[in-house]
């Protein structure tokens, strides 16, 4: 048995939740995650006041492409079924496979990107700038506030992923892996109500 | 054996045993079953549009809650202030969405 397997042996069942700076750390996170509640509930809330007012630029009925959007949904759902894969081997101590689920989670987040920046591009072409009217202001604060979670998700876990490779699986990295993996799912769960609030709901009228 | 007593220490210390994927796989079917419902009632164009907004927010509340519930454990034993934190952050938007639909709409 080499010096890592051991070292993985004397690993408790939870990595994450076996210190109690690991248990602060995820519980800290939740605070975190409540206060992104709100800033995205209020986003939502601005969007919905202003949805409506679309002045001379294009309607959502008329720029929304479902089909990007179903796209971009299934992509960014399974990314957070790859991430809970990853904590999975985390707590059956592989970390070779914490790694890879980790590795395919970076991969769907960044085609989400992709997808989200082709869109982007596409809608200012079709004049549905930033200050184009309150509802094209809204729409992008509110995406883009989204999108800039994903970017900031893909390189933390990036990271994460380089550091697993040079201290490997211990107390200190497990709770960093639970939490990122909380902030995907977050990240995952505001996607939900984008697709149905700002999508769907746009291209009903 | 040795896998076996480490579950049993686990249930002792926490009273779970580390589930399977099984779980996670059936909150991933349900998530895809409830967005393909949501886009399919927006295709369809026979339904009356007050009756689809309503229709897609349940299912966009239904899925959020078992996203929570099972990919972020919020489920599991010991989550309080998880549900705690969250509530409070959900109140407050909620607060800001009935501002908005006042705002707009009266």
């Amino acid at each position: 048995m080499s010096h890592a397997e051991a070292h993985l042996d004397k690993l408790p069942p939870e990595p994450e939740k076996a210190t109690l700076e690991g248990r602060n750390k995820v519980l800290g996170f939740w605070l975190f995650l409540g206060g992104e509640t709100v800033l995205f509930g209020t986003l939502f809330a601005t969007f919905l006041a202003l949805r409506g007012s679309v002045l001379d630029g294009p309607t959502g009925t008329e720029l929304f492409d479902l089909k990007l959007v179903a796209a971009a949904t299934f992509i960014l759902l399974t990314s957070s079924l790859t991430s809970v894969f990853a904590v999975q081997a985390m707590h059956h101590k592989n970390v070779k496979n914490l790694m890879i689920w980790l590795g395919v989670t970076v991969l769907l987040g960044f085609g989400f990107l992709v997808l989200e920046i082709y869109e982007f591009y596409h809608y200012v072409h079709e004049g549905h700038g930033f200050t184009t009217s309150a509802f094209s202001s809204s729409f992008y604060a509110l995406v883009g506030f989204h999108g800039a979670h994903v970017a900031l998700g893909v390189l933390w876990i990036g990271l994460l992923i380089i550091q697993l490779k040079v201290k490997g699986l211990n107390t200190t990295t497990a709770p960093k892996v639970y939490v990122a993996s909380l902030y995907w799912h977050f990240i995952d769960v505001v996607w939900v109500f984008i697709f149905t609030i700002v999508y769907l709901m746009g291209k009903v009228g | 054996m040795e896998a076996n007593q480490e579950q049993v220490q686990d249930r002792v210390k926490r009273g779970t045993i580390h589930e399977g994927p099984k779980n996670h796989i059936i909150a991933f079917v349900i998530s895809i079953f409830l967005t393909l419902l949501a886009f399919m009632a927006v295709a369809n164009t026979a339904l009356d549009a007050t009756f689809i907004k309503i229709f897609i927010v349940i299912l966009a509340i239904f899925q959020a809650v078992i996203q929570l519930a099972f990919w972020m454990h919020m489920k599991d034993r010991g989550h309080f202030f998880q549900i705690l934190f969250l509530a409070t952050g959900t109140f407050v938007a909620i607060t800001a969405f009935i501002m908005a639909i006042y705002w707009v709409w009266w």
